[in-house]
């Protein structure tokens, strides 16, 4: 299955909109390459970062992304911290978070969820199950643009459309 | 069994929608109305959407709700209503899909006495019964060419025609339509006419389905479970477990379907405690994509060999991965494969990186 990057053909109906850009988070550089290659392979933009710490510098330093593929398992700084601090931030508090882990258990899931993670991936890493979830979350991305464009240019609407 | 007076509602509802005469009800209005309680959700997309609601409700905009079944159109719509100067009239419903062809215009816009067979007394039709106030019409995709004529007709010029008459009727009735099709595509096909797409979507308002916006899930969850307690008096909670399968799970029947699952389990469960002793198959398989069944007799319909190989196979080497902490050679051993054969077989069945806790390998 492929995904197909609706995003595009919803964002602002502007043609060359932007291609979508997904964030992939690991400590093992094979997996991080891999998963890359595969979003390349299927339209996406791909942006690696081998830490939490380092999925933060290039998000503090300006990186937009529409998602990120955040592992659990990292030593240093763990998924779980680099969701508090991208929740905690009112700029990346809306950026979906799809949390791989070979840690497929409640416990994981449990706290994932408080956190406020958008979906959880177990590894071994499955293209369908990769496929679903980007797809969800760009569609989501999609319609809260959708929904924010129109509340940004309502009063032009309602203006235009007056009284029935 | 007070408290489910509710769902044994919904359900009645549910099995009742393809019938002839469908039953048509007419609010009172809500004076102690409250967006937050009516759409529950912290998610972006739900926060934005009460401010959109908000915003258009103090307009007669017309207004086009999209969203997958199950999602919540007809709480949009009515939050519309409620929140707009027309709530002291009518909201009246009608799912489009529901009636048909042949009736709907009669439906929509009355007739004489006289105006067909049947047509023993006059009947003033829908359009009117929602004059000063609100005309929801869900599952407008549903509407047969000749109707979406008319009804653009009617929203042109503000006027009805019953069938049997010459007289119009001015009416000031809201229209908010609704599709769960993706209304769009069928202008392209040509199913639904592109006028009247842009005449009722003016406004869109798209719904996410809820697997999109699960950190509602345990919010709508709590809420359906108070629901439940302040109607049974009873002290339900959930299991921090439960909860999990729940978020996990894609609910395709969306904000409809964990409702109806909630009100299930919370008649099913023992000691007043949602745990997962009681949910149901579905929802407890920790892969979603991967069948739990493997027939034992072949059908009268055969299957697909094949598929159902390779299905197993999938299963088979995940939980071995799994089981092994995503370490190959010891899948492959545990399979008793080489770990060549299990290397191929993994790629084939569409794994892309499976990374052990120390080692880290690729694929």
């Amino acid at each position: 299955m492929t995904v197909k990057n609706t995003y595009d053909d919803v964002s602002d109906g502007v043609s060359g909109a932007p291609i979508a850009r997904i964030m992939v988070v690991d400590d093992d550089p094979d997996t991080v390459s891999i998963l890359a290659r595969y979003l390349r392979r299927e339209g996406f933009a791909a942006v690696e970062a081998s830490s939490g710490a380092e999925c933060l510098k290039l998000i503090n330093q300006g990186e937009i992304v529409e998602i990120i593929l955040l592992d659990l398992m990292m030593p240093d700084m763990d998924g779980f911290e680099v969701v508090r601090a991208l929740k905690n931030n009112p700029a990346t508090v809306e950026i979906p978070i799809i949390m791989i882990t070979a840690r497929d258990d409640i416990d994981a899931r449990a706290e994932g969820m408080r956190l406020g993670v958008s979906d959880f991936l177990p590894k071994p890493v499955l293209r369908k199950q990769l496929a679903n979830r980007i797809h969800s979350q760009l569609e989501m991305v999609a319609t809260a643009r959708a929904t924010e464009a129109t509340l940004n240019n309502i009063d032009g609407k309602i203006a235009g459309a007056g009284k029935q | 069994m007070r408290h489910f007076v509710g769902a044994v509602r919904l359900r009645d509802w549910m099995s009742s929608l393809p019938t002839l005469q469908p039953e048509i009800k007419i609010d009172e209005p809500d004076l102690a109305y409250s967006l937050e309680r009516a759409l529950i959700g912290q998610h972006p997309t739900i926060v934005k959407m009460r401010q959109l609601i908000e915003r258009v409700a103090g307009s007669d905009a017309m207004v086009l709700i999209t969203g997958e079944s199950g999602t919540g159109k007809e709480v949009i719509a009515r939050a519309i209503h409620a929140l707009s100067s027309r709530r002291d009239h009518p909201f009246v419903p009608v799912n489009c899909a529901a009636i048909p062809h042949d009736l709907l215009e009669s439906e929509m816009f009355g007739h004489e006495r006289g105006a067909f067979t049947g047509a023993s007394v006059h009947r003033q039709g829908l359009f009117a019964m929602a004059n000063l106030g609100t005309l929801f019409l869900d599952e407008v995709s549903e509407m047969p060419p000749v109707m979406q004529a008319k009804l653009l007709r009617a929203l042109e010029d503000g006027v009805i025609r019953r069938v049997g008459s010459d007289r119009g009727y001015q009416i000031d009735t809201r229209v908010i339509a609704a599709s769960n099709a993706d209304l769009a595509a069928q202008v392209r096909k040509g199913a639904f006419r592109e006028d009247l797409f842009y005449r009722l979507q003016v406004i869109p308002m798209a719904l996410s389905p809820l697997r999109e916006r699960r950190s509602d899930i345990p919010i709508l969850i709590e809420h359906f479970l108070q629901k439940a307690c302040d109607a049974t008096g009873r002290n339900l909670t959930i299991s921090r477990e439960a909860m999990v399968h729940l978020w996990s799970y894609d609910w395709p029947g969306n904000v409809r379907e964990l409702e109806n699952m909630v009100q299930r389990l919370s008649i099913m469960c023992h000691d007043d405690l949602i745990d997962t002793s009681i949910l149901p198959p579905d929802l407890l398989s920790p892969n979603r994509t991967i069948a739990t069944e493997i027939p034992q007799k072949l059908s009268e319909t055969g299957l697909d060999l094949n598929a159902m190989v390779h299905e197993l196979e999938g299963k088979l080497i995940n939980e071995a991965l799994k089981r092994t902490g995503g370490n190959k050679q010891a899948a492959a051993k545990l399979l008793r494969l080489k770990r060549t054969t299990f290397a191929a077989k993994l790629r084939r069945c569409g794994v892309i990186a499976a990374v052990s806790e120390d080692s880290g390998s690729e694929l």
